[in-house]
């Protein structure tokens, strides 16, 4: 496609231009330092211009800023976000220091929102906004991991301890019934797709891999804020894409001045946070003979969980050069991240390159030009920890299960096989299981802007995003795992994700009179998606050597081949939208969007949906019969209402598809041609408030949300040809809660500066109107729960109510018993967290700053599949078993069959420490500036009765695409740890 | 420099608005085809056999343990799965199968009313491609098996012709006027099928003696689907049968060796074999290995799942010198070399033995891995790994690569069933015919098998449990000698008026469940279904 063409030479002609920037003519420099007047800390991103003129300059990391002007200039304006403005008399000096006062914190701050930016006071909607230096510390992996815990309403659950692991995003709770409940990312200003080219993994006898994270290409080095948009008002600009809320990530742009460099490396080391209570060989013993059993006492002593898990060195270098004038800013970063997980092998390399420009030409700077460039390859060691196997299958599950009085390695030094076994060594999976993808994302955008009138600015962005995925995953023929020993498995696969993504937009701001301002905006957009791959597996090779299977594919038996391919149906979105605001004197605001989205993946009936929001706020401190009042320095009330979309059913789903099968074909699908958008309506009612004082902040929403043309893959009529169709069904999931968020500036004192920030959000999720039969999800794995799930939707309870029976304890015999003898199953829990919190607090002393970022959540319940399934009481004898089984009141009988119930429904409350982190601002160390080191422990401590590896946990568990949620087995487990670094300037 | 502007913001319009070119929304499928282009590619090579083949595999889900053939099978008095302490609870599913306590709501009888009825809905769909008259035979052959099934099991069959829009709520065809439908279809596509096993077609292609068979199994089981709580037997519809099985008795005759018809090579060998589904080793087919996966204890070899067995019941209706009791039959791949000679099909009782180097085999917990006769629903004690006789209906595939994927045809119809059904369509009041008598076909078949030959046949016995004695072979008992774990057991126990009778493991069970319940995932989106009575 020639788009791709003009993409890749408008970015080879941009570097050009990034080049020539290096060198200036001057004719007077003043240099000086812009600091915080309240602690004298340096201010950074301050603006320094020459009164009069559009000359001028920005500070850098440390404050300081050189500029050079006309000899016959006497003052500079010294401005900043979030600060006064001051004019600064230059006559006959050639370095002055300027120290500004902050005016008000958090209201005069930008913050981007769809298409556009904001001043936070401008803002009708309900947007919270992360900068860089809230975000949370440590080894970030993924720039969602940033904002968890910072956002009221925003749940952010790391799903594994594995590098890279997928989170769950949920913004003001559980919307959708079927996938497609995270939040659309947008990087600046380009939404992206939300799919990973890492192909899926499903290797003989394991199971499914879990997915990787979509955003883990991003480096979290190069993100300078992220926005939530939560209400209508904020998110209908998004149309179809919008009902669950809109993360905006704005990367790090180059500030006027002389190229900066900055550098920043951290080392650490994690290790499993907290190991699974499984008996150890005395304990082992001792149960054996409680339990009179004559065999399982093989007379070592071993502890297989330590022998999988490992300590996990991690390594970060991150490179920055940037700089720019009054004609161009560019910024060039390279990140590098080695993070060992773990689990042995396990690790997550990434390397980042990060290029972006913002240009303005011609004599009237009304052309402007703008590229940002992203890159990153990963390279992604897995290891068979999946999400469905049964009681072999996954490395965590062996080492629990293996019998703790058995030798891992037999005198010899040879590992513990014993051919034909049921048992799996852990340490045998994972020497002979290797799993390797490398990813490559580039992310590419072009934009072209021109100022047609002082009211009037056009935009064009275009963006490529491509994502190319291989993986290739062997597993050795040594492994006792039934279609694996003897035989081995060799699997090389390819993904290709592609998204294009056109913009138009007019932007229109005019003062009508002397009191009312209106903007407006209008805006075209064309997306396009697609995702193909292909791969090969086999067994039986020949070699058992060192030569890699997937190296060899030939040399395996041709009958155990299989090869596939795929190419989904690409997907075009065509939208048209529109914003309209209007400011009367600051007082009273009133925004209006609407957009019209047509999708190729609708139904030919429904071709375009519409989604249209209003809002209003009131600056009531802005009034006449404020004055005077000294109490609060803002006083905002906003309401807000709109209808947003949820399109998240794959495409292809509105037309007949007849698929290709092993020399067959045969039509695959119900056609639906009156498929649409799931449809949001939103209300939210909103209070955001500053005392005069600066001493507290905040805010406090309301929200309804009620979800209807609920998209569901439902029953088919039979005859059909399958079983389930995509359709649009009446009934409503209803959101309701308030967020509230505090801030607080507790001390301000030169020396000394400590401020905290609360929030929490109460959250309630309901099913509604639904008259269908209950839908099954939450699906348990293992031994003796084929087929068994744990979670339904149905009408009157929250989305994923857990539905199983009601464990009543042991009788005398040892063996479960349940309420109505489990004849009956109840509704008995709900995975979605009633509150949702967070809190942040820093304090700085001197130099000396320390950071600490809780978060938690409480009124839910987590489902332990782990406990169920695989180190249940029978398991004594031949492999282990939990230590909560042991020792109880009522010896619990070896043949109690495992079935799932309410004795393994824990509460999944929890309070965690998520990361502290002390720094020590060194200052400047001969070249270096802003020299800083850190120390930073993660997941310090956490406060949970939840008895599994951590209550932030969940397992996909899937059926047939209805998510679940809150279930936790067998995971990757969670991690704590450390790490140092340090940063500078040059 | 006003013109350079003008210049420029002309040629970002250009390039701008060259972009928009507002795109129709056409959705681009890729990997598969619309409607239109099937249609036309289809119809460009005269050729549906790739939409025919898709429809053969959907037959393919009978071959796993949890399926069709559990509900006819494990619902018996001769299979079920024991809940095994820690195995196979799976929730209860399996119990409440053999416990006559299933619901609407129940896995099993939902996946597999939604697998048959995708069946009927490809077969019919194959009749919108202009397909030659033999393979529109074909597809209505697999549509009346399909839809036949699904009567047999639900009294039920939703049906829709070629062409129907798929989001309107089909017609019902219930009963026995279901019956006569299969029946009428089957008359009308047998003379255009293709040629069956007798003349040199495939087994696993629908052929004219498969539809014989079928219009057997029809006649004899149209009482029971008008009225299954007492069926009657028309004499018409007894001769009927009769008459065909006449006519199929001059191509076929009952194998030496019975098992030959379940060995991986049975589509060269299996000469009983009239209807079957194709495997193909280490290369495609069905989920075969259940057949032995689902009884096999985890030590054994091959390594199994440790769940299905028998009865003992079952087991003591056997003579020894029955051949359908077990033999040792050679291992087809010579992976299994079997020292110690024991059987390697049919029943698995006590001490049970490494088919590699002759080793007795122990279970999980180092106890003898001996099979006992006794077996309860929910297993508890110590031996709960070992209980109940197990049973290995198919030859195992050994053969290197074929674990996954054995070669063994999964068996719908055999000839024995003609035979069998040929004596009991007599019994029942219809008139026999070239000179052979219910006792004589009885007997014609318990010769080859290596069983005493009886002095008079009968319908069954008093007690359905009861071993056959004195001579006198019933033809329930001989079909459950003949055919154990084949997936006829439930039609026959209804057919016989014993399927709600209590067995050792089950009381008496109410009448509603001589049929499933409809689904209710089924039941809320087609208003024309109504709940089984009960239900």
């Amino acid at each position: 496609m020639n788009v791709k063409m003009l993409a890749r030479l408008t970015l080879v002609g941009l570097f050009a231009c990034v080049l020539s920037l290096f060198s200036q003519a001057q004719n007077k420099t003043v240099s000086g330092k812009v600091t915080d007047a309240k602690d004298g800390s340096p201010l950074a991103g301050a603006s320094v211009v020459v009164k009069g003129s559009k000359t001028g300059s920005q500070t850098g990391a440390d404050g300081s800023f050189k500029i050079s002007i006309p000899a016959s200039a006497t003052t500079l304006v010294v401005s900043s976000v979030g600060f006064g403005s001051q004019n600064v008399d230059i006559q006959g000096k050639t370095s002055v220091d300027v120290s500004l006062a902050a005016t008000s914190d958090n209201i005069g701050e930008v913050v981007v929102i769809g298409y556009g930016t904001a001043r936070k006071k401008d803002l009708t909607g309900a947007i919270t906004s992360v900068k860089a230096k809230d975000f949370n510390q440590g080894p970030i992996t993924t720039p969602d991991q940033l904002i968890q815990g910072k956002v009221a309403g925003l749940q952010v659950i790391n799903n594994s301890g594995q590098p890279g692991s997928p989170t769950t995003i949920r913004i003001r709770g559980n919307s959708s019934v079927r996938s497609g409940n995270s939040p659309l990312f947008v990087i600046d200003g380009i939404p992206l797709d939300g799919r990973n080219a890492r192909p899926g993994l499903n290797a003989n006898g394991i199971g499914q891999t879990p997915d990787a994270n979509p955003l883990y290409f991003y480096n979290p080095n190069d993100i300078a804020s992220m926005d939530v948009l939560k209400d209508a008002s904020a998110t209908a600009i998004y149309g179809s894409r919008g009902a669950n809320g809109v993360i905006m990530i704005t990367t790090k742009k180059g500030s006027v001045g002389a190229p900066k460099i900055d550098f920043s490396a951290n080392i650490g080391q994690n290790t499993v946070r907290k190991k699974y209570k499984v008996l150890n060989a005395a304990e082992y013993k001792a149960a054996l003979s409680s339990y009179a059993l004559t065999s399982g006492n093989d007379g070592s002593d071993v502890d297989a969980q330590d022998a999988i898990f490992r300590k996990g060195f991690i390594q970060n270098y991150n490179l920055g050069i940037g700089g720019g004038n009054e004609n161009g800013k560019y910024r060039f970063s390279l990140g590098y991240s080695d993070q060992n997980g773990v689990i042995l092998k396990s690790n997550l390399k990434k390397y980042n390159i990060g290029m972006n420009g913002q240009y303005k030409f011609l004599e009237s700077k009304r052309l402007s030009l703008d590229f940002n460039l992203l890159a990153a390859h990963n390279t992604d060691i897995g290891v068979p920890v999946t999400n469905d196997a049964g009681f072999q299958g996954n490395l965590v599950g062996m080492a629990l299960q293996w019998n703790p009085t058995r030798a891992l390695y037999k005198s010899t030094g040879a590992l513990n096989v014993v051919p034909g076994e049921s048992v799996v060594n852990p340490l045998a999976m994972s020497a002979g299981y290797d799993d390797v993808a490398d990813i490559t994302n580039i992310f590419a955008t072009v934009g072209l802007g021109y100022k047609l009138t002082n009211n009037l600015d056009y935009k064009f962005n275009i963006s490529l995003n491509t994502q190319t995925g291989v993986r290739k995953a062997t597993e050795a023929p040594y492994i006792t795992i039934p279609g694996v020993e003897g035989r081995g498995f060799g699997f090389y696969a390819n993904a290709e994700l592609n998204s294009q993504v056109l913009q138009h937009t007019l932007n229109y701001n005019k003062q009508l009179t002397s009191a009312l301002n209106m903007t407006a905006m209008l805006g075209y957009e064309y997306q396009k998606f697609s995702y193909k791959g292909s791969g090969m597996s086999a067994q039986d090779f020949t070699n058992q050597g060192d030569v890699s299977f997937t190296s060899i594919m030939q040399n395996s038996s041709a009958a155990s081949r299989s090869i596939y391919s795929w190419n989904d149906p690409s997907s075009e979105l065509q939208s048209y939208f529109g914003r309209i605001g209007f400011n009367y004197e600051d007082k009273y605001l009133l925004t209006a969007t609407f957009r019209a989205d047509g999708s190729s993946k609708f139904g030919a009936n429904n071709k375009y949906g519409y989604f249209p929001s209003a809002a209003f706020a009131w600056n009531i401190h802005n009034e006449g019969f404020m004055k005077g009042n000294n109490t609060f320095s803002s006083l905002k009330l906003r309401a807000s209402y709109g209808v947003t979309g949820n399109s998240s059913f794959p495409a292809g789903s509105a037309q007949s598809q007849y698929t290709f099968g092993q020399q067959s074909i045969a039509l695959a699908n119900v056609a639906n041609p009156d498929l649409k958008w799931e449809s949001t309506k939103q209300f939210d009612l909103g209070l955001d408030f500053e005392l005069a004082s600066g001493v507290l902040y905040g805010s406090v929403d309301y929200f309804n949300r009620n979800t209807t043309n609920i998209l569901f893959n439902f029953d088919a009529i039979q005859p059909a040809p399958a079983t389930k169709y995509w359709v649009n069904l009446p009934g409503n999931v209803k959101n309701n809660g308030v967020e509230v968020s505090l801030g607080a500036a507790i001390i301000k004192k030169k020396d000394l500066q400590w401020n905290a920030q609360f929030n929490i959000a109460f959250l309630s999720n309901k099913l509604e109107n639904y008259t269908g039969p209950a839908v099954l999800t939450g699906s348990i794995s293992g031994q003796g729960l084929s087929g068994a799930s744990v979670q339904r939707l149905t009408s009157g309870q929250p989305l994923n109510a857990f539905y199983m029976k009601e464990f009543m304890g042991l009788d005398q015999t040892g063996n479960s018993t349940f309420r109505d003898n489990g004849n009956t199953l109840y509704y008995i829990g709900n995975p979605n967290p009633k509150q949702l919190f967070g809190l942040s607090t820093d304090l700085t002393y001197k130099k000396w700053s320390f950071v600490a970022n809780f978060n938690g959540a409480a009124g839910h319940d987590i489902y332990n599949n782990t406990l169920n399934a695989l180190i249940p009481i029978g398991n004594l004898g031949s492999r282990n078993v939990a230590s909560s089984l042991i020792g109880g009141g009522v010896k619990e009988s070896l043949a109690n069959p495992i079935t799932t119930s309410t004795r393994y429904l824990e509460k999944g409350d929890y309070l965690k420490l998520a990361n502290l982190s002390a720094s020590y601002n060194v200052g400047t160390l001969g070249a270096l500036k802003n020299v800083r080191v850190f120390l930073t422990a993660t997941n310090l401590f956490i406060i949970t009765k939840y008895s599994g590896f951590d209550p932030e946990v969940n397992t996909d568990k899937n059926i047939g695409g209805v998510p679940s949620l809150g279930i936790e087995y067998t995971p990757y487990p969670a991690v704590k740890g450390f790490n140092f670094g340090f940063n500078f300037n040059l | 420099m006003k013109h350079i502007q003008k210049s420029a913001i002309a040629l970002m319009l250009t390039v701008g608005v060259g972009f928009v070119s507002c795109t129709k929304l056409e959705e681009k499928l890729n990997s598969s085809l619309t409607a239109d282009q099937a249609q036309s590619i289809l119809l460009k090579s005269t050729d549906v056999s790739v939409l025919l083949q898709a429809c053969y595999d959907g037959l393919q889900g009978f071959q796993s343990q949890d399926v069709a053939t559990s509900l006819q099978e494990n619902s018996s008095d001769e299979s079920l799965v024991p809940t095994r302490g820690g195995d196979w609870d799976d929730n209860g599913v399996w119990r409440v199968i053999h416990a006559h306590t299933w619901n609407a709501d129940h896995a099993q009888v939902g996946g597999v009313f939604n697998n048959l009825l995708g069946v009927v809905f490809n077969t019919t769909n194959v009749l919108n491609f202009s397909p030659s008259a033999s393979q529109a035979a074909e597809a209505r052959f697999i549509r009346a098996f399909a839809m036949y099934t699904v009567l047999d099991l639900y009294g039920q069959v939703p049906f829709r012709e070629a062409g129907e829009n798929l989001l309107n709520a089909p017609k019902v065809l219930k009963g026995a006027e279901a019956a006569t439908f299969i029946i009428s279809e089957l008359n009308a596509i047998k003379a255009v099928l293709p040629n069956g096993p007798s003349a040199g077609g495939p087994a696993f292609k629908a052929n004219k003696d498969a539809a014989d068979v079928l219009l057997m199994k029809m006649y004899l089981n149209k009482g029971a689907y008008g009225n299954r709580a007492a069926p009657t037997f028309d004499a018409a519809d007894m001769n009927a049968a009769i008459t065909i099985a006449r006519s199929l008795s001059t191509k076929y005759t009952i194998s030496a060796n019975v098992w030959d018809n379940y060995a991986p090579s049975n589509d060269v060998i299996g000469k009983e074999n009239i209807f079957t589904n194709q495997n193909i080793g280490g290369s495609r087919g069905g989920n075969l290995r259940a057949a032995w996966y689902k009884t096999n204890h985890y030590n054994m070899n091959k390594s199994g799942w440790n769940g299905f067995t028998t009865l003992a019941a079952v087991y003591d209706k056997f003579e020894a010198t029955d051949t359908r009791l077990g033999v040792n039959y050679p291992d087809p791949a010579g992976v299994l070399p079997n020292p110690k000679g024991v059987n390697t099909t049919g029943f698995l009782v006590g001490q049970q033995y490494d088919l590699k180097t002759g080793a007795a085999l122990q279970d999980r917990k180092g106890a003898p891995l001996a099979f006992t006769r006794a077996v309860a629903l929910q297993e508890s004690g110590n031996n709960l790994e070992v209980t109940g006789i197990r049973y290995w209906r198919y030859v195992v595939d050994n053969k290197d690569g074929n674990d996954g994927q054995p070669d063994n045809d999964y068996v719908f119809f055999r000839y024995s069933d003609v035979v069998l059904m040929e004596a009991e369509a007599i019994l029942r009041g219809g008139t026999a015919q070239g000179g052979v008598t219910a006792l004589s076909l009885v007997n014609s078949l318990r010769a080859k098998r290596g069983a005493t030959a009886a002095t008079s046949v009968t319908l069954k016995n008093a007690d359905q449990n009861s071993p056959d004695a004195g001579g006198v072979i019933t033809i329930l008992n001989e079909r459950q000698r003949e055919f154990h774990w084949d997936g006829w057991r439930r039609q026959d126990q209804i057919r016989f008026g014993t399927f709600l009778a209590a067995n050792a493991l089950k009381p008496v069970t109410d009448a509603k469940y001589l049929l499933y319940p409809i689904p209710n995932g089924a039941l809320a989106v087609n208003p024309n279904l109504t709940q089984n009575p009960g239900y």
